[in-house]
């Protein structure tokens, strides 16, 4: 499948904001069962520098100063990307989680594919034992970890309230998990902080999800929006998988990968300070068009 | 001397000094010797300083020999005479979650340490520094050691301090470590052993230093006669080898710290003025372009080298920790294009997890091809399997740590957790957690350190301690510092893991046999350039000195009215009408200044008690002198150490409890001459760079507007004779004026001699003159030729002021140039110090959900 995709975020600020320095994470990857084909980002107003360069995680970044005074920003990235994936069945034989826990633990690199990067806490995902048992409801002694895992996001997908007003960034894990409410970021991080309390690598992954309008209705411009979702690795046959709680779902081809990092303060898309203005006002537009 | 201690020792040693066989009397000193080391309680099994196996030590013999000559009551008085040294410095350190500085407590006795044993020690932490450099340069470069498995991958990746950002980027400098530092405490085998690696950003140093300094000063001959090894030179190599790590010659190099409310912020100030550099925090510096510069009155200059004391993931909020606002953003891009030099490198405090320390011994055998010189102590990492059966089975002989920080995960506390101290629930909880997520755990032997004494009351005692020894890395390879900092347990059971935070501090000395040397490796005359202007000045420095200067000045204003209230209820028995009219305004302009209460009024002896020192209101000369030594602590490294100790003093007077009126009067006026002492030292010994003009004109912008509301106060337009004798004495010209016109006080001459007499030093006229040559001899800003706000309004004043005439001059002319000297107050400080307090801070974007 071709999806051309199109991404515009749009700053609004109450007074003039005289400098910007941005960090821009917008460039969907290639690999993982997916092929960027083309990708252009156009920034108003224009910015004095812009420099691109690969961070740790493989993700293309882009830093952007810009010293015009400004009261509007606006950064509208296009991509064209080819999907296929095929997710493995819900019920597929894994190996045991806690054969999966003892590789991770013994790996012998420290690359951004390597598991050991992913079982410890990071930045926005604490390891708190009251995640780590609620997750262990999932994993038997000696379960198969991809069963586990399909439990365990099949769990937060029927325990836990889709809110947007719930939570912000801001939002610590323990309060989104005590009152099991939050956004499609909160549940991955949920998910990631069980599985990594329990020694499983799990990876934090920013991206667009494709969204059918019900039948009979017109597809609304501007109504999808950036998603996030889990990857976990389930040893060196079966690999990475996407699992994404929020749906429910084994990620196949409507799931469309940025980036990959251990929680969202890796992949941010739009990240950066200003100077000038403490109020503004963000909003973001996504369109994911199904080209063929 | 030698037969001296040999008797001495002998005694001790034996533990029952009676027999001592004194060919004849024994001198005081001898017998005080002797006295101490009978009640000199070691420990059984535990080693100590002081007493070896075979008897007292030959240095610590010397030492105590020399120091019994001293009699019990000079002791007393050189002790105290360190404290106060120490109080009056403001040696200070913030105790976490505390608000108020408190004092550096100093042990006065210090840790001797003779040459060979400082050999050996030093040997082995020259050696670990060498090798921790070596597995940095590869754990951020190649990757071979954790490819080879050297190093597992888990004992690196549990760590926050191992910064992917930096990955593959090359330390610009050259360099890893510019400084390191080890815990080391004398094991039970008389070794020393290595506790912890200090790779981050290691404090003590600058602390060592002030110790030195006190104890060298309280004992100059003792000092003297024992052949320390002296601190300056490993200063000096240290500061030349951060010099010549920068890519051009005579670079700017700056302190990083988080500010005065650090706990060791006191030590950042030391260090910064000690080794000249400039002390900045994350505000002060700014990323354009490839490199870091750094806001001065002059605009953005370029920094070369950071020094830094801020942990590495608060260094860069755009690609560390997001929610810092002690760092700069776009640091780590800098460092990526070489634009700049941070020492330690960032990403270095991956070292200190306890997971690696196993490792050590073979990845030495690796990279250096030796056996590591020094033992640490014995540390059992659970990541790996048979350690992690070790610890389960014996796990009561352990102390269990993080494997990667302080805290132990699942266990509140911070430090170790003793599982014999542990209830059974929580145990199996312990165990439980060691063995799903062992990599998270270590176990540490439980070691008990060496003593060493400590004087209690008169007598000798011992104490568990631990040593934190320094290295840095320079041209020609590492050195150490000779000498160390010492923290000292009060607990005497004090276990090796439980002495994070001992509870004094002691000075350190290496004793040689030889006299040591004392040069003081000042470079040679023909490599310096010649300079009259020292360096920049950072806006917020600038922006200090300022305010310095203005609570200072509205201090004095506001004792000068207590004063004066006060002088005229004592000396008021006439009872004339015009008297109470003066007594009533000038409690006006107390409570106008929020200096008294609204409710104090008609009762002029409470409205001077409180505005001399009531702790709630905030225009109270307690307050203003507060606010002038907050200010004046973010200045520590820019004020003389006399200066800081007339500060301390006014506060520590006003804050004490005053008995009667004239009690309020005295200490007006005692505080009074100190503020003028403040100002002779600022007037005597400050260069005539732009800190000193920034000062100035912070005094005379607020002396300026002051006068002017005296002026508004006592020379309104139908003002008594009482009036103007009351302003002729606020603002010091009784005598001027009495020379000059030999009559009572009449309105026209008495305002000329106020505001308009350029030639008085407290007119207003005269503030603004100086005003106008401090802004003339400052750097412009921009580049356009046009005038600058500040420069344009105080020539506008000056004129105004130049041509004005006395006869004119009503109170409504006086308000309004009370509005332009406020203004022009205002306009300095927004050009000067954009980035001031009050400054547009750089803002996150809001990120998306």
């Amino acid at each position: 499948m071709i999806y051309d995709i199109r991404h515009v975020t749009t700053y609004a600020y109450e007074s003039a904001v005289s400098f910007a320095r941005c960090t821009l994470r917008l460039e969907p990857l290639s690999g993982h069962g997916q092929r960027l084909m083309s990708h252009h980002v156009e920034i108003r107003p224009r910015p004095i520098e812009r420099t691109m360069r690969r961070d740790f995680f493989g993700t293309l970044t882009e830093s952007v100063v810009i010293e015009a005074p400004h009261r509007h920003l606006r950064i509208d990235s296009r991509s064209r990307v080819e999907v296929a994936r095929k997710a493995p069945g819900r019920a597929v034989e894994s190996p045991a989680w806690e054969r999966i826990r003892d590789i991770a633990f013994g790996a012998n690199s420290l690359g951004p594919a390597s598991p050991i990067g992913y079982v410890f806490a990071s930045p926005l995902v604490p390891v708190l034992t009251p995640i780590t048992a609620y997750a262990a409801a999932s994993f038997p002694p000696g379960g198969g970890i991809l069963l586990g895992a399909v439990d365990f996001m099949h769990r937060i997908r029927t325990q836990f309230r889709y809110d947007a007003k719930a939570t912000a960034i801001s939002t610590p894990l323990k309060e989104v998990f005590e009152n099991r409410h939050g956004v499609c970021q909160d549940f991955a991080h949920v998910m990631i902080a069980g599985l990594r309390g329990l020694g499983l690598p799990a990876a934090y992954v920013s991206g667009y999800l494709r969204t059918i309008p019900p039948p009979g209705q017109p597809r609304l411009e501007g109504a999808d929006a950036t998603h996030a979702w889990v990857s976990l690795w389930c040893g060196e046959a079966l690999g990475w998988i996407g699992l994404d709680p929020t749906n429910d779902l084994l990620v196949e081809n409507d799931h469309i990968m940025i980036a990959i990092g251990r929680d969202f303060s890796d992949v941010s898309p739009v990240d950066g300070i200003i100077v000038g203005s403490p109020k503004q006002k963000l909003n973001v537009a996504v369109d994911v068009l199904l080209v063929e | 001397m030698a037969a001296t201690s040999d008797e001495a020792g002998q005694g001790a040693g034996q533990a029952a000094a009676g027999q001592a066989q004194a060919a004849g009397r024994p001198r005081p000193s001898q017998r005080r010797v002797a006295q101490w080391m009978r009640d000199y309680a070691r420990l059984p099994g535990i080693p100590d300083e002081y007493i070896g196996s075979e008897g007292p030590r030959a240095v610590w013999t010397r030492f105590f020999d020399a120091f019994a000559a001293l009699s019990p009551a000079e002791i007393e008085r050189r002790f105290g005479a360190a404290d106060r040294h120490l109080r009056e410095a403001g040696v200070t350190y913030h105790a976490p979650g505390e608000a108020a500085e408190r004092l550096w407590p100093l042990s006065h006795l210090p840790l001797l340490i003779d040459e060979a044993d400082w050999l050996q020690l030093s040997a082995g932490i020259v050696q670990r520094a060498e090798l921790l450099e070596l597995v940095l340069r590869d754990l951020y470069g190649e990757g071979r050691l954790i490819a080879d498995g050297a190093i597992p991958a888990a004992a690196i990746a549990g760590s926050a301090e191992y910064l992917r950002p930096v990955c593959g980027v090359k330390p610009p400098g050259g360099r890893y470590l510019s400084l390191y530092a080890a815990d080391v405490g004398r094991g039970p085998d008389g070794r020393w052993w290595v506790l912890s690696d200090r790779t981050q950003a290691p404090s003590g140093a600058g602390y060592a230093l002030e110790n030195r300094l006190v104890l060298s000063r309280a004992f100059a001959s003792l000092y003297k006669s024992m052949n320390v090894e002296r601190l300056a030179p490993f200063f000096e190599a240290f500061r030349d080898s951060l010099r010549a790590s920068a890519d051009r010659d005579e670079p700017r190099i700056g302190v990083l710290t988080p500010g005065s409310f650090s706990e060791t912020y006191f030590e950042h100030a030391t260090l910064a003025r000690y080794l000249g550099f400039l002390l900045v925090e994350g505000d002060d510096l700014a990323v354009s372009g490839d490199r870091v510069h750094i806001r001065t009155v002059a605009g953005l200059k370029r920094l070369d080298v950071l020094l830094r004391r801020v942990d590495s993931n608060s260094l860069d909020p755009l690609e560390l920790d997001a929610s810092s606002h002690l760092g700069v953003p776009g640091l780590i891009d800098v460092l990526r294009k070489s634009g700049v030099v941070v020492a330690n490198m960032p990403g270095s405090g991956v070292l200190e997890a306890r997971a690696l320390l196993g490792f050590l011994p073979s990845l030495c055998r690796r990279l250096l091809g030796e056996d590591l010189k020094m033992p640490h102590i014995a540390t059992w990492w659970c990541g790996q399997k048979a350690a992690r059966e070790e610890v389960l089975s014996r796990l009561d002989d352990f102390a269990i740590e993080g494997a990667y920080g302080r805290t132990v995960p699942g266990f509140a506390s911070h430090g170790p957790v003793l599982a014999s101290e542990l209830s059974p629930s929580e145990r199996e909880q312990l165990k439980a957690a060691i063995r799903d997520r062992g990599i998270d755990y270590a176990g540490q032997e439980l070691v008990r350190l060496s003593t060493m004494p400590v004087w209690d009351h008169g007598r000798l005692a011992p104490r568990p301690f631990v040593l934190r020894v320094f290295a840095a890395a320079t041209p020609d390879g590492w050195i150490m510092m000779p000498g160390g900092f010492c923290r000292i347990a009060e607990q005497l059971d004090a276990r090796a893991v439980s002495m994070g935070d001992g509870a004094r501090a002691a000075d350190v000395w290496v004793v040689s046999d030889k006299e040591v040397s004392t040069r003081t490796l000042l470079p040679a005359s023909d490599t310096v350039r010649i300079r009259r202007i020292a360096g920049v000045l950072p806006s917020r420095a600038a922006d200090n000195l300022f305010w310095l200067g203005r609570y200072l000045e509205r201090a004095e204003a506001t004792l000068r009215l207590v004063r004066a209230l006060g002088t005229h209820q004592r000396d008021a028995g006439e009872g004339a009408p015009g008297a109470l009219q003066v007594a009533e305004r000038i409690q006006r302009l107390l409570v106008a200044w929020g200096a008294a209460s609204q409710n104090a009024r008609m009762q002029p002896a409470k409205v001077a008690a409180e505005a001399l020192q009531a702790e709630e209101r905030f225009g109270s000369g307690l307050n203003l002198v507060r606010a002038a030594q907050r200010t004046a602590t973010s200045l520590r490294e820019r004020l003389s150490p006399d200066a800081w100790q007339v500060i301390t003093e006014m506060a520590e007077r006003l804050a004490n409890e005053i008995e009667d009126d004239d009690g309020v009067i005295s200490a007006a006026e005692l505080t009074l001459q100190e503020l003028a002492s403040f100002a002779g030292l600022a007037q005597e010994n400050m260069n005539r760079a732009a800190g000193w003009r920034f000062l100035e004109m912070g005094r005379r912008a607020e002396r300026a507007i002051n006068t002017t509301r005296f002026a508004r106060q006592f020379a309104y337009d139908e003002a008594s004779d009482e009036d103007l004798d009351t302003l002729l004495t606020l603002v010091d010209c009784q005598i001027t004026y009495r020379s000059r016109y030999l009559l009572a006080p009449v309105l026209a001459p008495v305002r000329d001699l106020a505001v308009l007499d350029p030639y008085n030093p407290r007119s207003v006229a005269f503030q603004v003159q100086a005003l106008n040559e401090h802004i003339a001899s400052l750097p412009a800003l921009k580049e356009t030729g046009l005038i600058e706000r500040p420069q344009r309004l105080a020539v506008a004043l000056q004129s105004t002021l130049t041509t004005a005439e006395a006869a004119s001059l009503d109170t409504k002319t006086l308000f309004g140039l009370e509005q332009d000297l406020l203004s022009l107050a205002d306009a300095i400080g927004s050009h000067y110090f954009p980035h001031g307090p009050n400054a547009s801070r750089p803002e996150k974007l809001t990120g998306l959900a």
